[in-house]
């Protein structure tokens, strides 16, 4: 049994700081005394710990769900690359369950944090479109897989650069992403062809819109269609991020500054 | 009101009168003790009646944790339980006066212009203290849930004074019912709500202006996002609009213009 807990000793070993997620209060309180960082991610700051990181999303898998949150810690300067952090978890129940040790500088950054805080549009809007991405990647249009694209935020010059295909359905009209009857809408106009245009506050701009990005110099992994292509080029071109639920692998992508940055599993949510 | 309860005393007085006539004396103290006995019974079918209504729609479950319910918890009772045994007394009351009127105890003068005009006085009084203390707290309990986001200790003071505005009111209006002269605390309530509106008003004018500007310009949209446009010598392309301001963007620098300026100005839409 000894062997056991010197192993355990030496996993907690010299950490600079911990990270949990999504604690419940009892087990926020049993750090209180920590002197060293400590750090809570969760959805919402239900323990109203002073140093917060807030996840957009319940990132089933528990590496990425680690990853965005020390992403997010680093970037609110609250731990540094160099510390050894450990994340208390919860993987399969619903109490905390997985511990790892991690040091936050370990990953090379792969700007999701970036992706939901420093985007134009208000991370609550990314949630939203994100959100519905997923759901019409897992339900399809009548069980068929569906493609999207959604350009989200800077829509005043994505409008400016890009041309109507045909009537814009949403024109003078003022629904946002997130209100309840939203979803059922973008569903069936997501057999429209052409993008979404989604303004930095969530309103629904346009559908039908025919982007026009140059795509010149756009490096996004060989395979992914045109969609994926004016996607990159849109966000290269203006301050927006596009996300783009693909036809023919299902996989529902973020990209910001022509870069890939995200890639879901609708089926994993 | 006086005038109201002499037209109606005729025939309530005529009823007792018309009993007597009907029955013999002993008759009547029967009908009497009758009377006395289905006004209990009806007492406590409104006492029941009453609590199940206010079950049903909830109140006790809305009442819950404000001021009024956690004192009358410490006495080991509940909002709905008084609401209902008030409700009850009142039945036994009437009953009671009927009865008494029936069997000609003492003055029936007395009974009707003394009880009949403070009565239902005293009752309206004690439901509108019950009411404001609850709507009071429960208002405050809802201000302070909105303005929760807001974390600045002053926001708390808002609740603060929407409570105390409510027991105001209710305060007002029982010591109105119970006869009491509130001319002077109906005079400081005006100077009050006067100071309320035109203070608001002040503060509020250019909120108001850009609001009523935005409410045409969202139903109209005389210019949509990503239209370039010039207003007021600002020359870009529209990012957002709502109710009450325009962003409008060039070269990295966003304008974010009140509407009343937008509609005072013009707009010259630049068409390229």
């Amino acid at each position: 049994m000894s062997g056991f807990e010197d192993f355990l000793d030496q996993f907690a070993a010299d950490v600079d700081g911990a990270c949990l997620f999504s604690p419940s209060s009892s087990v926020y309180e049993s750090f209180d005394d920590l002197d060293r960082p400590l750090v809570v991610v969760g959805p919402e700051n239900t323990v109203s710990a002073d140093d917060f990181v807030e996840l957009p999303l319940e990132f089933s898998n528990p590496t990425e769900r680690v990853r965005f949150g020390i992403e997010g810690a680093v970037q609110q300067g609250l731990v540094d690359e160099e510390m050894t952090l450990l994340c208390a978890l919860k993987s399969f129940g619903d109490d905390i369950d997985t511990v790892m040790r991690v040091r936050a500088g370990e990953f090379s950054r792969s700007g999701v944090y970036d992706l939901f805080v420093n985007s134009r549009a208000e991370s609550s809007v990314v949630r939203n479109v994100l959100e519905v991405a997923v759901e019409l990647g897992k339900k399809g249009q009548k069980g068929k897989p569906v493609g999207a694209l959604f350009v989200v935020g800077d829509a005043g010059k994505v409008m400016n650069k890009s041309r109507p295909l045909s009537y814009n359905p949403f024109e003078k009209s003022h629904v946002h992403v997130g209100d309840p009857i939203v979803n059922v809408m973008l569903k069936e106009f997501s057999r429209l062809d052409g993008a979404f245009v989604i303004s930095d506050s969530g309103k629904i701009v346009s559908a039908y819109r025919y982007l026009e990005p140059s795509a010149q110099g756009v490096d996004i992994p060989k395979g992914l269609g045109t969609r994926h292509m004016a996607a990159a080029g849109v966000t290269r071109d203006t301050n927006a991020i596009a996300i783009v639920l693909s036809e023919s692998d299902g996989l529902v992508r973020a990209f910001k500054g022509g870069e890939l940055i995200l890639e879901l599993d609708p089926e994993d949510y | 009101m006086s005038s109201g309860h002499r037209s109606t005393y005729p025939a309530q007085i005529d009823a007792p009168g018309l009993i007597r006539d009907l029955f013999s004396e002993k008759g009547a103290v029967a009908i009497a003790v009758v009377v006395l006995v289905i006004g209990a019974i009806a007492g406590y079918l409104a006492w029941r009646g009453t609590r199940r209504f206010l079950v049903s729609q909830g109140v006790d479950d809305a009442v819950e944790g404000t001021l009024f319910e956690r004192t009358v918890n410490n006495v080991g009772l509940s909002t709905v339980g008084i609401l209902s045994q008030l409700m009850a007394l009142a039945v036994y009351i009437v009953s009671v006066i009927v009865a008494v009127n029936v069997a000609q105890l003492g003055d029936p003068q007395l009974f009707w212009t003394r009880f009949v005009d403070l009565l239902p006085r005293l009752f309206i009084a004690a439901l509108a203290i019950i009411l404001g203390l609850i709507v009071g707290d429960k208002a405050e309990l809802v201000v302070n849930e909105r303005l929760k986001s807001v974390k600045l200790p002053e926001a708390s003071l808002l609740a603060e004074v929407v409570k105390y505005s409510i027991y105001y009111i209710a305060a007002l209006v029982a010591l109105g019912q119970l006869g009491v002269a509130t001319a002077a605390l109906l005079i400081l309530l005006a100077v009050y709500a006067f100071g309320l509106v035109f203070l608001s008003g002040l503060a509020l004018k250019d909120l108001l202006a850009a609001g009523a500007a935005g409410m045409y310009l969202l139903l109209t949209q005389p210019y949509s996002i990503g239209d370039e446009v010039k207003i007021d010598g600002t020359r870009g392309i529209v990012q957002e609009i709502n109710v009450f301001v325009t962003h409008v963007e060039s070269d990295g620098e966003e304008y974010i213009i009140p509407n009343q300026r937008v509609f005072k100005s013009g707009i010259v839409r630049i068409r390229g």
